[in-house]
């Protein structure tokens, strides 16, 4: 079982974020649960996601979880959420900013013990350079991919591409564009 | 007056609230109630009294017994203008080929709006109490009455 | 008619996508609906595949609940296939329509997502709206995960218009926890949902100008309780269509459903009676305390709430071997014991095993069920079979701050 916890504010696109890659996923066979936690929030409320991935069917309807990845897509959730709730000895961190690592680790007392398990891409940059507005939910699934090893980076894009079919061209191009930056960019 | 319309076989048949009272497993499902014992393919060019009205219908049922006063109809002054027919509340008035034939006594709930709505002078509809008998009412019928002076 | 959605063998749904999916396959021919959270999704998408040819029905926005349920009753009545989908403050504006629906003998399908009642305003989920319609007449089936939204949705359409039904059917499934949370789902090819489904047969419909009929009589002391009485028989005898429609399900895709699905109760020294998404959670709970600590725990869900599985929850509990139930209510009970230790309870007094009964409220408005809560209450169970009586107050609170909440004492055994 893989679990994943996103630490994400209200429409920036974590739910979809999460639901494209258990869909993602779950085209190789696998089962998967994605999930969120924000009831009536309003858009930029600090929220949750989540995603289980396992070999045989998920029946644990749980919402807590000890998560194997946690994904901060928002800079600044970094150091407001407690976002090593429930963690694990090898849980590993992929944050969002523009900061150098060392620097932001310096800034989070939490992260102190656990340098070697956190991971950085500025996702909002990305996003505004290719999307062309602050959309960090896919460039982290790039970084997801490399940090991870799940898939080859070409396997994802293209099934990522089915899970995005109801957007224009123009979206999906601009998104695979998004997600391969990360994939090369992610430190 | 024609006998044959204003008593045909099912209207009227049965006091209100006579229908016999089944048990729950035969009671209809869904408190439907059927308005017709068979299917009726030409409804709309059937008169009430060649429909099959079922004794679900209040067509079968009289409920003459709640009438204190009832509407006496004088055919020598009628006009036919049918103002009783489009006022009655409860379509006891007969009317055929837009001629008025009569009053249906089974459901007529003696409420006397055809007596208002009638334009003639004298009036061809008149309230009576029920014991007074039709042709009595008839023979003691009023004179025209003239129009007062101002 | 109506264009073919493209499926993929495993699609990856949430209960509210699932369940919409399946009224585009029946086929509805009257949805009438006003969206609330967090059953909106349901009511969205049939409108965009509405929208998009993929239904040949028409949906009908109205300005209420009420609105909505009233307009159900008059398309079912007029003799149409009819869907609708709500929740919570929804359901229970529907609520006096929905005794309308069932007495009128209407086989209409209403999706609930369930969500706790107001107040406090809250739009997660909890059974409150599930409990509120226990009494008016519909058949309720309850989904615990997505795969089952969408499975028992085409079922319900074939229970409540089989002609030896012919009640209203509400399929239940949990606010969030599955309404919201996609999982891998296999759907059916849509010819296939809908051969299951069958074509709609009418009874007593309005649109059958050659038989006109009265729907809805007034009757009053003289006639109205037999009517109720053939009412509830009906309710009664539809666990023998429930069960073959069930039996077709599982030749047509190998998924088994059963009117109370029980799950390591063989050999069960305690077991837990639970509802919903947490049925499964559960289940996970009670493999792990048998496997790290030997504790026996089986676990017994209703999947049919109504009508109420008595003889079936009775067998699941008369065994020798079975000493002390605990009964799970996820809605806050008013002033009594929970509805579901309510009518467990009432099972258990005929049973020659006559096991300890407590009950917990856990999980209102959406408060989190873990699988270490899950198994502290199975402990506590463990606890009351070796003590041979109940060692807590009956009634309990789980998960709830504040002073430990509890309600009466045993009298049996101490």
């Amino acid at each position: 079982m893989v679990e994943i916890r996103w630490h994400s504010r209200a429409g920036q696109g974590a739910v979809t974020g999460a639901k494209g890659l258990g869909s993602v996923v779950a085209t190789t066979g696998k089962e998967v649960q994605a999930y969120a936690l924000y009831g009536s929030a309003k858009r930029g409320a600090a929220m949750n996601a989540f995603n289980r991935i396992d070999d045989k069917p998920i029946t644990n309807h749980e919402t807590k979880m000890s998560p194997d990845y946690v994904f901060v897509i928002d800079p600044a959730l970094a150091f407001s959420d407690d976002i090593t709730k429930n963690d694990k000895p090898d849980t590993k961190y992929i944050i969002t900013t523009h900061l150098p690592k060392e620097e932001l680790i310096a800034q989070i007392p939490e992260l102190q013990d656990k340098k070697d398990r956190v991971y950085v891409v500025d996702c909002i940059q990305i996003s505004l350079d290719t999307i062309g507005r602050s959309m960090p939910n896919t460039p982290v699934l790039g970084a997801f991919m490399k940090v991870s090893g799940m898939y080859d980076l070409d396997f994802f894009l293209e099934n990522m591409k089915k899970v995005l079919s109801k957007f224009p061209q123009k979206i999906i191009d601009a998104n695979m564009e998004a997600i391969t930056r990360a994939y090369n960019e992610v430190k | 007056m024609s006998k044959g319309v204003l008593a045909t076989d099912k209207r009227g048949v049965r006091e209100l609230g006579a229908e016999k009272k089944v048990g729950w497993d035969e009671v209809p499902q869904g408190v439907v109630l059927n308005s017709f014992d068979d299917n009726v393919d030409n409804l709309s060019h059937l008169r009430p009294e060649e429909r099959p009205y079922s004794d679900f219908n209040s067509f079968t049922a009289t409920v003459a017994s709640w009438r204190v006063i009832k509407p006496v109809y004088n055919r020598d002054i009628c006009i036919d203008c049918q103002n009783c027919w489009v006022w009655c509340p409860d379509t006891s008035i007969i009317s055929r080929d837009k001629q008025m034939i009569g009053i249906d006594y089974d459901h007529c709930k003696g409420c006397g709006v055809c007596v208002e709505v009638c334009p003639t002078n004298p009036k061809s509809l008149l309230m009576f109490t029920e014991a007074v008998d039709n042709e009595e009412a008839l023979s003691g019928w009023p004179e025209k009455k003239k129009k007062e002076k101002k | 008619m109506a264009k073919k959605f493209e499926l993929n063998e495993v699609e990856v749904w949430d209960g509210n996508y699932a369940a919409s999916q399946a009224l585009r396959q029946a086929q509805v021919d009257v949805v009438a609906a006003y969206p609330i959270t967090p059953s909106t999704p349901i009511v969205e998408n049939y409108g965009a595949y509405q929208a998009n040819g993929f239904v040949d029905g028409e949906f009908v926005m109205v300005e209420s609940e009420h609105g909505a349920m009233s307009g159900c009753v008059g398309a079912a009545a007029a003799g149409g296939r009819v869907a609708t989908a709500t929740s919570s403050q929804g359901f229970a504006l529907m609520t006096e329509v929905l005794y309308q629906a069932s007495g009128m003998r209407m086989p209409i399908v209403l999706t609930v997502v369930n969500r706790a009642l107001a107040s406090p305003l809250n739009v997660r989920g909890d059974h409150s709206d599930m409990y509120l319609g226990r009494d008016s007449g519909w058949i309720q089936l309850d989904a615990f995960n997505s795969q089952e939204a969408y499975d028992l949705t085409l079922c319900a359409f074939k229970i409540a218009e089989h002609l030896d039904v012919r009640l209203p059917t509400m399929v239940h499934q949990d606010g969030f926890t599955t309404s919201h949370k996609a999982q891998n789902v296999r759907p059916l090819q849509d010819e296939v949902a809908y051969k299951f489904v069958g074509d709609y047969k009418p009874v007593d419909d309005m649109l059958d100008f050659t038989r006109p009929v009265t729907h809805g009589a007034q009757t009053e002391e003289d006639w109205h309780f037999e009517h109720k009485a053939k009412q509830h028989k009906a309710l009664m005898d539809s666990p023998k269509v429930i069960d073959e429609v069930f039996k077709e399900f599982k030749e047509l895709t190998g998924r088994e459903y059963k009117r109370v699905e029980s799950y390591m109760m063989d050999d069960a020294e305690v077991a837990m009676v639970i509802l919903g998404s947490s049925v499964e959670t559960a289940v996970l709970a009670a493999k792990e305390l048998r496997e790290k600590e030997g504790i026996k725990v089986g676990i017994i869900a209703p999947r049919n709430f109504r009508p109420f599985p008595f003889d079936l929850i009775r067998d699941e509990l008369d065994r020798e071997n079975l000493k002390a139930v605990v009964c799970m209510d996820k809605s806050a009970p008013g002033g009594a014991m929970g509805a579901l230790f309510n009518e467990v309870a009432g099972a258990l007094t005929s049973t020659k095993a006559r096991p300890m009964v407590t009950n917990y409220i856990y999980g209102l408005g959406g408060r989190d069920f873990s699988i270490e809560e899950a198994q502290r209450i199975m402990k506590e169970q463990k606890a009351h079979a070796d003590a041979g009586h109940i060692t807590t107050q009956i009634q309990q609170f789980s998960g709830v701050r504040g002073p430990k909440l509890g309600f009466y004492e045993t009298r049996r055994g101490k």
